[in-house]
C-alpha cells in the first residue's frame, strides 16, 4: 500500500465515518518524538469530540508545555463521534493518540481534562475502547495512571473509583511534579501503590483511594478520613504570576474546522466580581493579570507560528482588566498592521464602553452577547451580578448606535429565591432593550433589531455560596419556562432555552458523592457516552440506572443541606473559606451585594495564596 | 496584477479532509506567507483563491492546483513554494508556481492511480472479475443528479484502464472525465464494481494529473 502515517486498520475506517480528518492527526504544530527516546508517555484525552476538545485552551498550554521537556511526549486523544466507535469495537480497533496512533494502553499516564460534568460518560467509554480497566484498583501496575484534571475537579467524588489522580486547581506545576515522581518511581521499581502515596504528598494531588467515607443513615456523610498520611485537606495550586507561566509560542493548527479555530490570548485568571452562583469565579480567585506586553508578546507570537488571523481575549470577564483600554491600544496598533482582528468574549454589561466597541468592530461585526443573568435587580442583587438596568439599557444604546442589530441576552432561571415575578422580568428587560432600539436616534435605519434571549437552568455547584441549595425540579423549571414564554409577546425577541432534564442529571453529578459511582459503572457497562448531546441523551434509561441501583438522584439536586452537614467536596481548599460562602449564602436571602475584589476586599480568604488581586493597591 | 498557479500534493493525513477545509488551510497560509494577493473587497476581505479542479476528500493528489492573482508585478514567484510551505501541514506541498496556460475550464480529464483490495479475494480474483465487469455491455450505478437521481453507464467513460498486482492488492491505472461539464470521480466506477460484486472494495486512490480535451497536460 502506498505509504501511510495513519495505521492501515484504521485507515480502512476513514472512508466510512463523518469528518474523518478527526481521526487522523498530522496537523501543522503537532508534536511528534521518538517513542523509545522518551521516558513518560502522556494520552491527554478530552472527553468529547475533537472539534469541541481542540477549542480547549488549558490542553493547549499543558500540550505544549509537557513536550516541551525532551523526556515526555504528550499525545492528544479525543472521544470518538458514535459512527466512528462502533466501527472501531466492530473491528477491534483500540482508542489511539494522534500523535503516534499507538493505543492508549501504551501510554504511562491517561489524563483526562473534566471540563463539564456530562462528559463523565464519555471519560469512562474512552478508557473503555482503549481496553482499560475502568476502575482504579483493577489497575495493578505502574503504567496507564489515569489523572484527571480541571474544572469539575471541584468535586471529584462521582469519579472517585475509578481516577487514580485529581489534580486541584491549576496545572502547570503539580502535573509536572507529579509525571517527574512517577518517573522516579519507574525508575527504582516501585509499586503504583507507593507512588500513589508519595503522589498524596505534592500539594494539590488528591488520590481517592486514600480517603475513607462513612455515611448516616439517611445517606448524609458521617466522616471523610484521611489514611497513610495523606492529607486531611488538599489545597489548589495555583500559578502566581502569570507573566512567568508556561504560555504556547504555537497551537496545533486543526484542518477540519472546530469551534474555536483562532489564536487565544489569556489575559487574566480569576474574576474579582463574585457572583455567586458561579464557580469559576470562586474556584479561580485570586485574580492575576497577565502584563500588557506579556500578552502583545504572545499575541504575536501565536499567529506568526499559526497563522492565524483572529485572536481571542480570554478570561472570565475580560472589561475587568485592569487597563483595559490601555491593552487594546497597544494590540490594535499590532493588530491594524497585520490584518489580525480581535474578539473580547465575557463582555459585563458595565464594560461595554465607546473606547472598547471601536477597538473591536474594526474588521468583524458580529452579534453582541451580554449576560444580565436575572430578570429584576432584587434577583440580581441576591445573585451579586451587580449590573442595573440602566447600566444595560445604555450598552445597548452605545451597540445600536455603532450599528450592531443583534443583541444577545443570557438568562438563569430557577436561581435561589426565584419568584415568578423574576421570571416575568426576564421578557419585561427584552422588551425593554427592543424599546431602546427604536428610542436610539443614530440606529442603522432600515433594520429591524433581533433580540435573542436564552435561559439556561441554574445548576448549584459546589464552592459556590449557593453549593447548600436546592436545585428546582424539571417541573419548576417547564413552569418557570412556559411563564416566561408567554410573557414575551414581540416577534423582535427569540427565546432559548435549556433542556431541563440535561440541567437535572448535571446538577445530580455536580454535588454528587462516592455511591454515584456505582451508578457510573453501570452507565458505563450500558455504552452510554456523549450525554451532553441530545442525539445520544437518554432520560429515562438514566433514570433506570438510578433505580436499579437503589438511588434517589432528588438526593443531591432538591435537598437542601444544613450549613453543618459533611459536605463531599469539604475536604477539597480553593483558598474561599466555608465561613465566606455561608456568610455570602445568607445575604443572598437578604438581596444584599458584596462589593467587588478592586472596591474592597471581602476576606473571602484567598489572600492565603500572597499575590494577585489581594495585594494590589486599592 | 498577474495570475499565477501553485502546484501543491495533498497526501498523507491530509487526503482526509475536505474542499472547505483545505481552502482554509491554505488562505492561513496564504496570508502567513504575507504573499502579495489581492484580497476581496467585501465585507470580510480574504485572500482570493479559487481551485480550478477541487480534489474530493479521501483521494490524495500528487498535481493539485490553486490559482491567486499577486497584485506586485516584480514579485518573484519562484519564492512562493518555500514561503508558503512553512505553514502547511506535512501532508501538502506546493512545489511549483507557474504562470497559468490553461483557463480552469479546458480541463477535460483526470488520471489515477489506485490500490484496491476486497476481504475474502486474492488480488487475482479481483484482478479478473472486474475484467470480466469490463466486457459486459453496461456497467450502471445510480448517480445523483440535479434533476434527481439517474442510471448512469461507466463503461464508456473508462479510459484507458490499466490493472495490475502489486503484493496482496490489485492496482488500477484509469483516466476519467473530470472539469466542469463531466465529472466522473473514481470511487463512483467503484461502487459499481462493488454493486456488481455484492462485496465491498477497500481502496486507496492517488490522483496523479490533469488533462485538456486533446489528452495534452493541464498548465
Amino acid at each position: 500500500m502506498v505509504t501511510q502515517l495513519i495505521k492501515r486498520e484504521v485507515e480502512k475506517l476513514l472512508l466510512k465515518v463523518q469528518k474523518p480528518g478527526r481521526y487522523t492527526g498530522g496537523e501543522l504544530g503537532s508534536i511528534i518524538k521518538d517513542k523509545d527516546k522518551v521516558d513518560v508517555r502522556f494520552a491527554f484525552c478530552f472527553p468529547d469530540t475533537y472539534e469541541i476538545g481542540m477549542s480547549h485552551l488549558g490542553m493547549k498550554i499543558l500540550y505544549s508545555q509537557f513536550n516541551s521537556y525532551d523526556h515526555i511526549w504528550c499525545e492528544r486523544v479525543f472521544a470518538p463521534w458514535v459512527d466512528m466507535e462502533e466501527l472501531m469495537r466492530k473491528n477491534n480497533i483500540p482508542l489511539y493518540g494522534l500523535e503516534s496512533g499507538d493505543p492508549i494502553s501504551e501510554f504511562d499516564f491517561i489524563g483526562f481534562t473534566l471540563q463539564y460534568e456530562l462528559s463523565y460518560t464519555n471519560v469512562l467509554n474512552m478508557l473503555s475502547l482503549g481496553g482499560i480497566p475502568l476502575l482504579s484498583k483493577e489497575r495493578k501496575d505502574l503504567n496507564n495512571i489515569v489523572v484527571a484534571g480541571g474544572a469539575c475537579t471541584s468535586n471529584p467524588e462521582p469519579l472517585a473509583d475509578f481516577i487514580d489522580i485529581f489534580f486541584i486547581g491549576e496545572g502547570e506545576e503539580v502535573d509536572l511534579e507529579v509525571i517527574e515522581l512517577y518517573r522516579e518511581c519507574k525508575k527504582n521499581s516501585k509499586s503504583k501503590d507507593e507512588f500513589l502515596r508519595l503522589a498524596s504528598q505534592i500539594e494539590g494531588v488528591y488520590v481517592p483511594a486514600l480517603y475513607d467515607v462513612e455515611y448516616n443513615e439517611d445517606g448524609t456523610i458521617k466522616s471523610f478520613t484521611a489514611k497513610v498520611n495523606a492529607p486531611q485537606t488538599v489545597k489548589k495550586r495555583i500559578m502566581l504570576d502569570m507573566d512567568k507561566s508556561f504560555y504556547p509560542e504555537n497551537f496545533v493548527v486543526p484542518m477540519v474546522e472546530i469551534v474555536h479555530d483562532r489564536a487565544v490570548s489569556e489575559i487574566f485568571r480569576g474574576c474579582i466580581r463574585g457572583c455567586r452562583f458561579c464557580q469559576a469565579g470562586f474556584m479561580t480567585r485570586p485574580v492575576r493579570e497577565k502584563s500588557k506586553d506579556t500578552i502583545l508578546s504572545q499575541c504575536k507570537l501565536l499567529c506568526d507560528n499559526t497563522g492565524y488571523d483572529e485572536v481571542s481575549l480570554s478570561s472570565l470577564s475580560s472589561s475587568d482588566y485592569s487597563d483595559i483600554v490601555g491593552l487594546l491600544n497597544t494590540l490594535t496598533e499590532w493588530s491594524d498592521k497585520d490584518g489580525v482582528s480581535l474578539s473580547l468574549p465575557s463582555l459585563r454589561v458595565d464594560g461595554f464602553t465607546d473606547d472598547i466597541m471601536s477597538k473591536i468592530k474594526t474588521v468583524r461585526k458580529s452579534g453582541l452577547t451580554f449576560a444580565p443573568e436575572a430578570g429584576t435587580q432584587r434577583l440580581r442583587d441576591a445573585i451579586n451580578k451587580n449590573v442595573k438596568e440602566e447600566e444595560l439599557l445604555n450598552t445597548c444604546h452605545v451597540a445600536f448606535s455603532g450599528g450592531w442589530t443583534n443583541v444577545k441576552l443570557y438568562f438563569m432561571i430557577g436561581l435561589p429565591t426565584e419568584t415568578l415575578e423574576d421570571v416575568e422580568g426576564i421578557a419585561k428587560l427584552g422588551q425593554a432593550v427592543v424599546n431602546e432600539y427604536y428610542r436610539c436616534e443614530t440606529r442603522t435605519k432600515g433594520r429591524g433589531v433581533n433580540v435573542t434571549v436564552s435561559a439556561s437552568s441554574f445548576v448549584p455547584k459546589p464552592h459556590t455560596p449557593f453549593q447548600w441549595e436546592a436545585q428546582d425540579s424539571i417541573e419548576q423549571i417547564l413552569l418557570k419556562q412556559n411563564h416566561l414564554k408567554e410573557s414575551i409577546t414581540t416577534k423582535k425577541i427569540t427565546f432559548n432555552y435549556h433542556d431541563s432534564k440535561t440541567s437535572y442529571l448535571e446538577g445530580v453529578f455536580a454535588r454528587g458523592d462516592r455511591k454515584l459511582c456505582r451508578v457510573m459503572l453501570k452507565a458505563a457497562e450500558k455504552g452510554f457516552r456523549f450525554d451532553g448531546w441530545n442525539d445520544c441523551f437518554d432520560f429515562d434509561a438514566w433514570m433506570e440506572i438510578f433505580k436499579e441501583c437503589n438511588i434517589d438522584p432528588d438526593f443531591y439536586t432538591s435537598r437542601k443541606r444544613e450549613f453543618d452537614e459533611i459536605l463531599p467536596w469539604d475536604f477539597l481548599s480553593y483558598g474561599v473559606s466555608k465561613e465566606f460562602l455561608k456568610r455570602e449564602c445568607e445575604k443572598a436571602y437578604n438581596s444584599q451585594t458584596t462589593p467587588n475584589c478592586r472596591e474592597k476586599c471581602s476576606n473571602c480568604g484567598a489572600a492565603c495564596y500572597k499575590g494577585g488581586v489581594c495585594f494590589e493597591k486599592r | 496584477m498577474k495570475n499565477v498557479r501553485i502546484w501543491f500534493t495533498k497526501e498523507k493525513e491530509c487526503k482526509y479532509i475536505s474542499h472547505l477545509d483545505l481552502n482554509r488551510c491554505m488562505l492561513r497560509a496564504v496570508r502567513r506567507a504575507q504573499l502579495p494577493i489581492w484580497y476581496t473587497e467585501g465585507f470580510n476581505p480574504h485572500p482570493f483563491v479559487t481551485f480550478p479542479l477541487p480534489i474530493s476528500l479521501g483521494i490524495a493528489g500528487k498535481r493539485e492546483c490553486m490559482d491567486v492573482r499577486i497584485i506586485d508585478d516584480s514579485y518573484d514567484i519562484t519564492l512562493i513554494a518555500e514561503a508558503m510551505n512553512k505553514y502547511l501541514p506535512e501532508g501538502i506541498r506546493v512545489f511549483d508556481a507557474t504562470y497559468p496556460q490553461y483557463d480552469p475550464k479546458y480541463i477535460c480529464f483526470a488520471s489515477y492511480y489506485a490500490e484496491i483490495e476486497v476481504d475474502g479475494m486474492t488480488a487475482l480474483q479481483l484482478q479478473d472479475e472486474i475484467k470480466k465487469l469490463c466486457m459486459l455491455d453496461k456497467l450502471t450505478i445510480l448517480k445523483k443528479s440535479k434533476a434527481g437521481m439517474k442510471e448512469v453507464d461507466m463503461l464508456p467513460y473508462v479510459k484507458e484502464m490499466a490493472l495490475g498486482i502489486l503484493g496482496d492488492v490489485c492496482t488500477v491505472s484509469v483516466t476519467l472525465p473530470a472539469g466542469n461539464t463531466k465529472n466522473i470521480g473514481l470511487p463512483l466506477l467503484f461502487k459499481a464494481i462493488e454493486n456488481h460484486l455484492n462485496a465491498e472494495i477497500n481502496y486507496n486512490i492517488i490522483k496523479l494529473d490533469m488533462f485538456t480535451e486533446s489528452m495534452e497536460q493541464f498548465k
